[in-house]
C-alpha cells in the first residue's frame, strides 16, 4: 500500500474555505524566516507592523488611504478578469486618470462653475483611464493582440508621458525647479473626512464595489460578461457580441483604474508629481486575485494590502528594516493562495502501488 | 500467409468505458505480421478508442493484449512504442519550429546527440521506404503529406513493427495518397503490420488485405479483402442493418416551407469549401434530416445556417424573407432555435446554475430591459424541469453536474420554449441512454406539429425513425433527398452515405 496523489475527478467544486487562512499562514511563516535572516526578532517585527497599521486611529486612517487606490484598481482587474481579460495596464490607466484629473483641476477649473469642478474632475479621471484601456481593448477584440502585453507595455508610455508633462510643459514655473505641476486649487480637491487624509475616493470605491457586484449578478450585461468569461463558445452560440463586450469591459476596467489616479491626484498629492505611479496598478492584480474576483471582497483585500504597505513602512522607520519586505509578503500571500487552490484540485488517496514504470510483462492468466 | 504462423498481436475481450459510454465491448482481434488491416466503422463506433489502447494511450478496463506471444500491458505510448507499436494520429504530433531530424530524435523532451550519424540513418530509412522528405527541413514548411511521412519515419526510427494510422488519407491529395499506399506496400513487404482507420471504401479495396468492421463498440465483422465482392457489400457492413424503431408518429399536415436554401457554399474564407451547391427546403410539419458519415460538411453547414460561421455564397429564404450570404450572418437570431451537438461546451455553461443556463439563449425574454428577471427565469426552469422530467439537484445546482440526458433535456426545453419557426437539432441523442433518447425523440416529433424541424444526425436509426425526408451529404454536397418510407429507400441511403450515388 502506498499514498498517492491524484487529481480530483471534478474541478467544478468551489475553492476551499481553508485556502485563504492557509495562504495567510504561509505568508507569516515565510515572513518569519525573512526577519530571522535579517537578524530581527520576528515577533517584534510583526508587532511593529501590526501596531503600525492598526495601533491608532491615525495609523489605520493611513491604511485606508493606501487601500483606496487598491480598491479601485482591484475592481478594475477583477471586472476584466471575470471575462478572462488580463488587464495588466491599470498602472498606465491610473496615470492617465491622474493626468486628466490634474489637467481639469489646473486648466479647466477656472472656466467651470464651481459646483461642476469636482464632477468634471472625476469624469475626466475615469475617461482618461478608459481611453488608455481602449487601445488594448480594441487591439484584442479586432486584431487578437494579446492584452497582457499591450496593456503592460502601454504603462511605460503613460508614465513617461506623465513625466514629460511635469518636467516640461506643465511644470510649475514657481516651483524652484522642483519637478511637478502647480497645486490644484482648493475647489478642485475632493473632500476629506474626519480630519484625516481619507477622501471621497473611499466612498466612490465602496459604492462602485457594491454596484459592480450587483451589476454582474442581476443585469443582462453582467450575465453576458460572466457567460463570456466562463465559456466563450456557449456565449457565441447564444449570440452575444463578444467583441463589443471585450471593448466595453476594457473601457470600464480602465475607467476604474483612472478613478484611482484621479483620487490620488485630487485627494492626496493635489498635483502631478513623482510618486503617482508607485505600483497600485500592479497591486490591484493581487487584490483582485486574493478576492477571487468578487467585487465585494475587493475592499477587504485592499485593506489587507494597505495594512501590509503601512506596516512595512513602520518596519523601516522603527527597526530600520527594508520596507520592501511588505512586497515580499504580498507576493508570498498571493503564491500561497494560488498554491492552495492548485493543491485543492488534488487529493491524497491510499492505494496499492501501481505497476512500476517499466514495461510489465505478465504471464497470461490462464 | 499461412495459418500456422503465430499471430503478431492478439486482442482478447478488450473493453473500455468512459462514464456511461461503452466505447469498446469485448473486442477480439488477431493480427498477422506482414498484412495491411483496414478498420472501418461509423464515427463513435469505438475505432479510435481501440487504437489508443493498442498504442498505450488508454488502458483497457478489462481484456488482455498479447504481443508476439507475450501478454503485455502498456501504461504509456512510450512503452507501447518501445515494444514496437506506434500510432500516427490524425492531428500530427510534431513540433513545427524544429527540423525533421529534430522531431524524429525528440524523445522525452530532449533531442538526442550524435546528430550527424542519426541524420544519415534517417536519410537511409527514408530512401529505403520511399518516404521522400528533406531531413533538414523545418516541419512548419512541410505539406500535410510530408508531415505524415515524418510521423511514419518517427515510428520506423524507433523500430516499430506495428504501425497504426488514423484516417491517414483525410488530409492528403490524390498524388500523396498514391505514394502513401506505395509506402504501405513496401512496409508490408518488410514484414510490418499496418492498421489503418478509414471511411473511404475505395481505399480499403485498394490496399487492405484484411477488413475489420466495428459498430457501437463491438467488432462486428472480420474478413479478408478478396472476399468482398463490391463496394456495396462494404457499405452495408459498415452501416449495418438498422431497423426502424416503432416510434409513434402522429400524422401532421405539411405546411409551407420555413427555410429554403439555394446554392449555399461555405464557410467563407477557406480555400476548399466544406459544403457547396446546397439546396433544400424545410417545411412546417416535417422533420427534415441531413445525414451522412461525420466530416462530410454537415457540421460546417449547420454552423452557417445558425449564423455562427459566415457563408461564402448562396441565398437563404427564412420566414418569407430572402437573405444573401452576407446578410444572413448579421440577421437577428429570432425565429430559429438550435440544439448544438456539443451540449457540454456549446449548449450550456457548466459552472452556471440550471436557471442561468435556461436563460442563455432567452435573454430577450428574461432580460428584456436592463435587469434580469430572475424570478421569471426560475419559474420557467421549474416548469421545464417538471415537463421534461429533468432530474438534478435543484434549479440552483450547477449544470456541469447534470447527466448528459438531463442536460440535453434542459437545452431542449430551453430551445423549444423560444417557440421557434424552425428548430435545428444537431446529433440530438448522441451519447444518451435509451430512455433519454426516447424522450428527446418524442419532443422532436411533437415539435413538428408547430414548426419545421431540421435534424442533423449520423445515426441512421434515428434518421429513419423520425424523419419525413432525409438528405444525404457526402463530400460537401447533398447527393440526394430521399423519403424514408420503404426498405429500398433505406438501402439507397446507406449507399449514398458511402458516396455511391450513381446507382
Amino acid at each position: 500500500m502506498a499514498w498517492r496523489i491524484e487529481k480530483r475527478p471534478t474541478s467544478l467544486a468551489p475553492a476551499p474555505v481553508w485556502a485563504f487562512p492557509a495562504a495567510l499562514g504561509f505568508a507569516v511563516a515565510v515572513g518569519t524566516c525573512i526577519f530571522a535572516a535579517l537578524g530581527a526578532n520576528p515577533l517584534a517585527a510583526y508587532w511593529v507592523m501590526l501596531t503600525g497599521a492598526f495601533g491608532s486611529f491615525f495609523h489605520f486612517s493611513e491604511v485606508i488611504v493606501r487601500a483606496i487606490p487598491l480598491m479601485l484598481t482591484g475592481l478594475a482587474v477583477a471586472v476584466a478578469a471575470t471575462m478572462l481579460l488580463w488587464n495588466i495596464g491599470c498602472e498606465g490607466q491610473l496615470v492617465w486618470g491622474g493626468i486628466c484629473a490634474a489637467g481639469t483641476g489646473l486648466f479647466l477649473a477656472p472656466h467651470l462653475p464651481p459646483l461642476l469642478v469636482i464632477p468634471a474632475t472625476i469624469a475626466a479621471g475615469a475617461a482618461g483611464g478608459a481611453l488608455w484601456a481602449l487601445i488594448p481593448g480594441v487591439l484584442k477584440a479586432y486584431l487578437a493582440v494579446n492584452e497582457i502585453l499591450s496593456s503592460l507595455l502601454l504603462n511605460y508610455i503613460a508614465i513617461i508621458f506623465m513625466e514629460h508633462l511635469y518636467f516640461g510643459p506643465w511644470r510649475n514655473p514657481e516651483g524652484y525647479g522642483f519637478p511637478g505641476t502647480a497645486q490644484i486649487a482648493e475647489m478642485g480637491r475632493i473632500p476629506h473626512f474626519f480630519g484625516t487624509r481619507i477622501h471621497l475616493g473611499l466612498v466612490l470605491a465602496l459604492v462602485l464595489a457594491v454596484v459592480l457586484y450587483g451589476a454582474l449578478r442581476t443585469t443582462r450585461w453582467g450575465y453576458r460578461v460572466r457567460a463570456i468569461g466562463l465559456n466563450r463558445r456557449a456565449a457565441h452560440y447564444a449570440g452575444f457580441k463578444i467583441r463589443r463586450h471585450i471593448v466595453g469591459v476594457m473601457l470600464l476596467s480602465g475607467a476604474l483604474a483612472g478613478l484611482a489616479g484621479m483620487a490620488e491626484v485630487s485627494g492626496i498629492h493635489f498635483r502631478l508629481q513623482q510618486g503617482l505611479a508607485v505600483g497600485y496598478g500592479y497591486d490591484g492584480i493581487i487584490v483582485a486575485w486574493l478576492a477571487r474576483l468578487n467585487p465585494l471582497v475587493v475592499p477587504l483585500m485592499a485593506l489587507l494590502l494597505g495594512a501590509l504597505i503601512v506596516g512595512g513602512e513602520q518596519l523601516q522607520a522603527v527597526l530600520h528594516l527594508p520596507a520592501s519586505i511588505s512586497m515580499v509578503l504580498e507576493a508570498v500571500l498571493l503564491f500561497g493562495l494560488l498554491l492552495s487552490e492548485a493543491l485543492s484540485r488534488y487529493r491524497l488517496v491510499r492505494r496499492p502501488p501501481a505497476a512500476n514504470s517499466d514495461v510489465t510483462q505478465e504471464e497470461e492468466a490462464t | 500467409m499461412t495459418a500456422s504462423t503465430p499471430p503478431v498481436l492478439v486482442l482478447n475481450a478488450i473493453s473500455k468505458q468512459f462514464g456511461d459510454i461503452r466505447a469498446n465491448r469485448d473486442v477480439n482481434w488477431t493480427l498477422q505480421a506482414g498484412r495491411i488491416y483496414a478498420l472501418l466503422g461509423e464515427n463513435g463506433a469505438g475505432k479510435s478508442t481501440l487504437m489508443s489502447i493498442l498504442a498505450g494511450r488508454y488502458q483497457p478496463d478489462s481484456g488482455t493484449l498479447q504481443l508476439k506471444g507475450r501478454a503485455v500491458r502498456f501504461h504509456s505510448p512510450a512503452q507501447a512504442l518501445a515494444l514496437g507499436i506506434g500510432m500516427v494520429y490524425q492531428r500530427f504530433m510534431l513540433v513545427e519550429p524544429l527540423t525533421v531530424v529534430e522531431n524524429i530524435l525528440l524523445r522525452g523532451g530532449r533531442i538526442r546527440p550524435r546528430r550527424a550519424r542519426e541524420t544519415r540513418c534517417i536519410r537511409n530509412l527514408a530512401e529505403h521506404y520511399g518516404l521522400a522528405v528533406k531531413p533538414e527541413a523545418k516541419v512548419r514548411d512541410l505539406s500535410m503529406g510530408e508531415r505524415q511521412r515524418v510521423e511514419i519515419l518517427k515510428l520506423l526510427h524507433r523500430q516499430a513493427d506495428i504501425l497504426i494510422l488514423d484516417e491517414p488519407t483525410a488530409v492528403l491529395t490524390h498524388a500523396e495518397i498514391d505514394s502513401l499506399f506505395a509506402v504501405l506496400q513496401r512496409l508490408k513487404a518488410e514484414g510490418k503490420t499496418i492498421i489503418f482507420i478509414t471511411h473511404k471504401l475505395e481505399e480499403v479495396l485498394t490496399v487492405a488485405d484484411d477488413i475489420a468492421v466495428m459498430r457501437r463498440g463491438r467488432m462486428v465483422s472480420q474478413l479478408a479483402a478478396d472476399r468482398v465482392q463490391s463496394r456495396h457489400d462494404l457499405a452495408r457492413l459498415m452501416v449495418g442493418r438498422e431497423v426502424i424503431l416503432n416510434v409513434d408518429k402522429p400524422p401532421v399536415t405539411i405546411g409551407e416551407p420555413v427555410l429554403s436554401t439555394d446554392g449555399l457554399s461555405g464557410p467563407a474564407g477557406t480555400a476548399r469549401p466544406a459544403f457547396q451547391h446546397i439546396r433544400f427546403d424545410v417545411r412546417r410539419g416535417e422533420i427534415f434530416t441531413i445525414t451522412g458519415v461525420a466530416g462530410n460538411g454537415q457540421e460546417d453547414l449547420v454552423a452557417a445556417l445558425t449564423g455562427l460561421a459566415p457563408l461564402a455564397g448562396g441565398a437563404i429564404t427564412f420566414s418569407d424573407r430572402t437573405y444573401t450570404a452576407s446578410q444572413w450572418a448579421r440577421r437577428p437570431t429570432s425565429g430559429m432555435a438550435y440544439i448544438p451537438e456539443d451540449r457540454d461546451r456549446t449548449g450550456a455553461i457548466g459552472a452556471f446554475s440550471l436557471v442561468e443556463n435556461f436563460m442563455l439563449t432567452r435573454l430577450g425574454t428574461f432580460a428584456r430591459s436592463f435587469l434580469v428577471n430572475r424570478r421569471g427565469a426560475e419559474q420557467a426552469t421549474v416548469d421545464a424541469m417538471a415537463r421534461f422530467s429533468i432530474r438534478g439537484s435543484g434549479i440552483q445546482g450547477q449544470a456541469g453536474h447534470l447527466s448528459g440526458g438531463n442536460l440535453q433535456k434542459l437545452i431542449l426545453a430551453r430551445e423549444l420554449s423560444r417557440r421557434p419557426d424552425l428548430l435545428i437539432a444537431e446529433q440530438p441523442t448522441q451519447g444518451l441512454d435509451v430512455q433519454a433518447t426516447e424522450e428527446v425523440w418524442q419532443a422532436l416529433l411533437k415539435q413538428r406539429e408547430t414548426s419545421a424541424v431540421l435534424m442533423v444526425t449520423g445515426d441512421l436509426k434515428e434518421a429513419l425513425s423520425l424523419s419525413d425526408r432525409i438528405a444525404v451529404m457526402f463530400r460537401g454536397r447533398i447527393l440526394d433527398i430521399v423519403s424514408a418510407r420503404e426498405a429500398a429507400d433505406i438501402d439507397r441511403i446507406k449507399l449514398l452515405m458511402a458516396g455511391l450515388g450513381e446507382h
